[in-house]
């Protein structure tokens, strides 16, 4: 034993300060970001534009407005439609690359470094990438389908299902990434005992693997779906929100609204709707990861 | 047993990433928030220019660093090699910041809105007049234009072709005409909208110049030929309002429309009239037919670069935008290429819409004596006429430059100055002056990409047209 040492004396005032002193940090963080949320909120309740720098309070006008504009409820379907088809389509191929890269191949390994590259590309820089790609005078697209010059990948049809491809391209490999770290932290017990008992390889992945691998794959829809309804750079790159207004997520709206328009309380109402449905999805989304965290834990049920 | 992360997935944690989602409106807050509500309007009170006396020298502001804040345009390509003599004759030391063109005013906009006083010239449009003067972000130049204090003798603004000088004038009120109030920018260039072509298709084939838009539209559809990956003609189709003011606003107004009526004191949308439905129909189905594939994505390089290559055999835009593609060696066409004025409307009119690209000065500048002299210098007849001497600045603003020095230099550029001269009497700024000009124009090209998407003209445009009137009542 090394004995002898005292601990040090710490003043009374010097201990009595200490907590609030730790909790400065904290502290300026959050003043950092409820102060300019509040400010929104409240502008939310102005009429305040760059046009009109002495703003009046005009109660629930910019909700009525928002509510009743049809091209608000435009927004909303396709950054609902965005959210939902992206993540599906991820999670899908995500679980599915998962299960290949589980098998323990040369290949597998290479793939396993090769997948991350999209990762590593800022999504601003992919979506331009795949603008000129999806060019039909000059992009690669077109010429390697032999769909000509006149496929147009971002016409009013497409252009959502081609922003959710550019989507699924990057973020694909992060579920996978997620979704595999899951699947090889599984216990091995339950897969050799079914193996025993002659269990095909379906009914083992359906019965045991996805149960057990359920609360990953939440984790991932969960991260994924809430990016998903905050997208902005993939779209505004590719298609500015056009044509029409086919790709006008909320984000883009809000943008459009604030930076571009100068109309800074109708921007703020878009984004503090957005946040409105964002915190509700996330709400519910987490108590489902709770239940399926109890379920695979043998808790519930 | 599954052993998740709780610590890092705990209910709280993850609904505080919701606070990310917060964070932006937190962003957009925070950018309005660096006026503050409130901010202040244009100074009712005297002007920066009343403080300069005594007799007029180019070295008044001498010692100053002055900050420039332009897009990599012809303009400033042109005049930066030049800077140099403007420091050696004014002792004025100048910093130039290049923003790219797609965000050139999206970094102006919040620079500005953020009452900094950074940047002390900038570029700007005629359009920006309306945007920007109302919330008092620019200085009235008015003042200094008067004060001969201020301004060389040998300046004659006069000599400024009268529609950019009254395109850069408004008082701010709801049907004010352009040209009423205070001058809020030096014009520095100018476009006129026509239509470059490829002259040596052109003349192989022996095709006439087209006598009316329906002409135009047949001409346009008979040069396309997708297997060949050409087609007849290109212009703007993005979601912006600059896919409004070039081509589409000179042809609609030449064939009868207007975009907005004066009725009790309201500006009304009237983009929805017969002829207007029967020309923005027109429009799209010529896109449709005889444009670019990706239509709705094109703005004005990517239209010019396909006239370069040959792709498309016409472009309907600026002048100065298509003019530097017939430089020797600037593209594959280059000499290839003739202007005319494109086609009259029924009534023989040649309406065409103006872009002026100008020099504003910040009302927040802290070097507004040393900011005049270099606007007064770039736009002045011995730095434009050099200008067009030895760079490739097209249209000078100027008649006695344009009369001299720019005439001299068409001689390669076959129906430039014909286009010109059919068009310049109609020539002006077609729209009407509102201060919801770039979110109520964006709204018209967002129709506009609707009607080429399949929807009904009639109904989107009346559409349109109540938005916009309610937009303008609110």
């Amino acid at each position: 034993m090394v004995g002898g040492h005292q601990p040090p004396t710490v003043s009374r005032a010097r201990r009595q300060f200490r907590p609030y002193l730790l909790s400065i940090p904290a502290t300026v963080v959050l003043i950092g970001i409820l102060y300019p949320f509040a400010l929104g909120v409240y502008y939310t309740f102005l009429n305040y534009s760059a046009t009109n720098p002495a703003p009046k309070f005009v109660g629930l006008q910019n909700y009525i407005y928002v509510f009743t504009d049809a091209a608000f409820w435009n927004s909303a379907r396709v950054t609902v439609t965005f959210a939902i088809a992206a993540t599906l389509l991820e999670t899908v191929l995500g679980i599915g690359i998962a299960l290949l890269l589980n098998r323990s191949s040369l290949i597998g390994k290479i793939f396993e470094k090769v997948l991350i590259l999209p990762l590593m590309i800022a999504p601003v820089i992919a979506a331009v990438m795949w603008k000129l790609m999806f060019n039909p005078q000059f992009g690669v697209l077109n010429y390697m389908f032999g769909l000509g010059s006149t496929f147009d990948f971002l016409n009013a049809d497409r252009a959502l299902w081609s922003v959710v491809l550019v989507d699924a391209w990057i973020y694909t490999p992060f579920v996978a990434i997620l979704v595999l770290a899951g699947v090889r932290s599984l216990p091995k017990e339950p897969f050799e005992a079914s193996a025993v008992d002659g269990a095909n390889w379906f009914y083992v992945f359906r019965r045991l693997m996805l149960p057990m691998m359920w609360p990953y794959i939440l984790v991932a829809v969960i991260f994924r779906f809430m990016d998903c309804l905050k997208i902005f750079d993939i779209i505004y790159v590719l298609t500015s929100g056009g044509p029409g207004d086919a790709t006008k997520s909320m984000q883009v709206g809000a943008y459009i609204q604030s930076v571009l328009n100068f109309n800074y309380s109708m921007g703020s109402t878009y984004m503090f709707l957005l946040w409105i449905i964002i915190y509700v999805v996330a709400n519910q989304l987490v108590k489902l990861l709770n239940k399926a965290q109890a379920r695979a834990a043998g808790s519930e049920g | 047993m599954i052993d998740l992360p709780k610590a890092m997935l705990t209910r709280r944690n993850v609904l505080g990433a919701v606070g990310v989602g917060a964070a932006g409106l937190a962003a957009s807050s925070l950018l309005s928030g660096c006026v503050g509500v409130g901010g202040t309007p244009a100074a009712g009170g005297g002007s920066a220019a009343d403080g300069v006396t005594g007799a007029f020298d180019w070295k008044k502001a001498s010692g100053t660093t002055l900050h420039l804040l332009q897009t990599p345009h012809v303009y400033q390509q042109t005049y930066e090699p030049m800077l140099k003599d403007f420091t050696e004759k004014t002792g004025i030391t100048v910093v130039a910041d290049l923003v790219p063109e797609a965000d050139y005013f999206t970094k102006l906009n919040t620079e500005l809105a953020g009452g900094q006083g950074t940047h002390d010239v900038f570029m700007m449009g005629a359009y920006w007049v309306w945007q920007y003067g109302p919330p008092g972000w620019l200085e009235n130049l008015d003042p200094w234009l008067k004060n001969e204090s201020a301004t060389a003798p040998e300046y004659d603004y006069e000599d400024i072709y009268e529609g950019l000088r009254t395109s850069m004038k408004w008082d701010f009120n709801t049907g004010s005409k352009v040209g009423t109030g205070g001058t809020y920018a030096i014009p520095w260039g100018f476009e006129i909208n026509n239509i470059a072509y490829n002259k040596k298709v052109f003349d192989a084939k022996g095709i006439k110049l087209p006598t009316s838009f329906d002409n135009l539209i047949d001409l346009a559809v008979s040069l396309t030929d997708r297997s060949k990956n050409q087609y007849g003609i290109a212009f703007r189709g993005s979601r912006s309002w600059a896919t409004i003011h070039p081509g589409f606003m000179s042809q609609f107004a030449r064939e009868g429309g207007v975009d907005y009526q004066l009725k009790d004191g309201a500006l009304t949308g009237a983009m929805n009239s017969d002829a207007a439905v029967s020309f923005t129909q027109k429009w799209a189905d010529l896109a449709k037919h005889a444009g670019p594939t990706s239509w709705t994505t094109y703005d004005y390089p990517q239209c010019t670069g396909d006239l370069g290559d040959g792709v498309a055999m016409m472009v309907y835009d600026a002048d100065s935008a298509t003019y530097p593609k017939n430089k020797p060696g600037a593209s594959k066409m280059a000499g290839n290429l003739g202007w005319w004025a494109g086609p009259p409307g029924a009534s023989g009119s040649y309406a065409t819409n103006i872009w002026t690209w100008a020099l504003g000065l910040n009302a927040k500048s802290k070097n507004k004596l040393a900011a005049w002299m270099f606007m007064q210098w770039a736009s002045s007849k011995e730095a434009t006429t050099k200008a067009v001497q030895t760079g490739t600045l097209a249209d000078p603003p100027r008649k006695s430059v344009f009369d001299g020095a720019f005439k001299q230099s068409l001689s390669a550029f076959p129906g430039y100055l014909e286009a010109f001269d059919q068009v310049v009497s109609e020539s002006k700024i077609l729209f009407t002056p509102q201060k919801k000009f770039l979110e109520t124009t964006e709204d018209w090209a967002v129709a506009l990409q609707d009607i080429y998407g399949g929807a009904n003209a009639k109904t989107r445009l009346d559409q349109l047209a109540a938005s916009v009137t309610k937009k303008q009542a609110s």
